[in-house]
């Protein structure tokens, strides 16, 4: 780890990066509503999110799973639009929120460098 | 994860339910359709759906090359005709009449194919608000370097 990476930076990176993913398996399970036989897709965010603090320097292998209790239809479709797009919503929010305080933490960072010069 | 990705998977299925309505909208538009090219009415046209990976980019591919794809879009896989019988109506004087004065018009039924017009629209609007997100989530991840 080098000066610039706090653990909270790390910690940030890594939150990003999952709701990235978490943005690339709903826009493909609203891609395939009408796909005959698609499953949704989705990973377990807290899970996968308490596998990458809990060794911050492994690069993360999560785990992607069919969701089951969804209501299926006749041509084996399980995508929910309700779920999709309350799932959008959320991991964008989350997503904006990461990069708040990411910002908030290099700023941190910015001013600890120019506080040090007199 | 590459964001630029997700909004291909997003481009695909507008592509798709963009053809999609197109197939509806001819079906309707041909819905009395009794003279083809092929011989014949006019038959009913339908689209398959089939999950695929995006086609990426060379320079993405090369850029995420070690990076496992987990996105999935989806392409039309096939266009079907519809095989069911034609509608008989009785014209004797239609030039298209059999012997027997019967006109061979094509099985649409125009609710049948509003609905589905109406799904395809609704999907694509679906699909709009995703890469809107995914456009929300860019520009955020952009501002970082302000």
């Amino acid at each position: 780890m080098s000066w610039m990476e706090t653990p909270l930076l790390q910690r940030m990176e890594r939150f990003l990066d999952m709701a990235s993913l978490r943005q690339s398996l709903i826009s493909s399970n609203i891609a395939n509503v009408d796909t005959p036989g698609y499953r949704t897709r989705d990973i377990d965010f807290d899970k996968e999110m308490q596998k990458a603090l809990a060794a911050p320097d492994a690069t993360p292998h999560p785990v992607v799973r069919e969701i089951s209790g969804l209501i299926e239809r006749p041509d084996h479709n399980n995508v929910s639009v309700d779920r999709e797009t309350m799932l959008l919503a959320q991991t964008q929010l989350q997503f904006q929120t990461g990069v708040a305080l990411l910002k908030q933490e290099f700023r941190r960072l910015v001013t600890a460098i120019t506080e040090g010069k007199s | 994860m590459n964001l630029f990705g997700v909004l291909d998977v997003s481009g695909s299925a507008l592509t798709a339910e963009r053809q999609r309505a197109e197939i509806v909208t001819s079906n309707l538009a041909n819905a009395e359709t009794t003279h083809t090219t092929e011989g014949g009415p006019y038959k009913r046209q339908m689209v398959v759906f089939e999950t695929s990976k995006p086609s990426a980019s060379s320079f993405a591919r090369t850029f995420n090359g070690l990076r496992k794809e987990y996105a999935r879009g989806v392409t039309v896989q096939n266009i079907l005709a519809d095989t069911s019988p034609p509608l008989q109506r009785f014209e004797p004087s239609h030039p298209d009449a059999d012997k027997q004065g019967y006109v061979s018009y094509p099985a649409i039924n125009p609710i049948e194919e509003m609905a589905e017009l109406m799904e395809a629209a609704r999907a694509y609007e679906m699909n709009v608000a995703a890469v809107q997100a995914t456009k929300g989530m860019i520009s955020a991840s952009l501002d970082i370097l302000r």
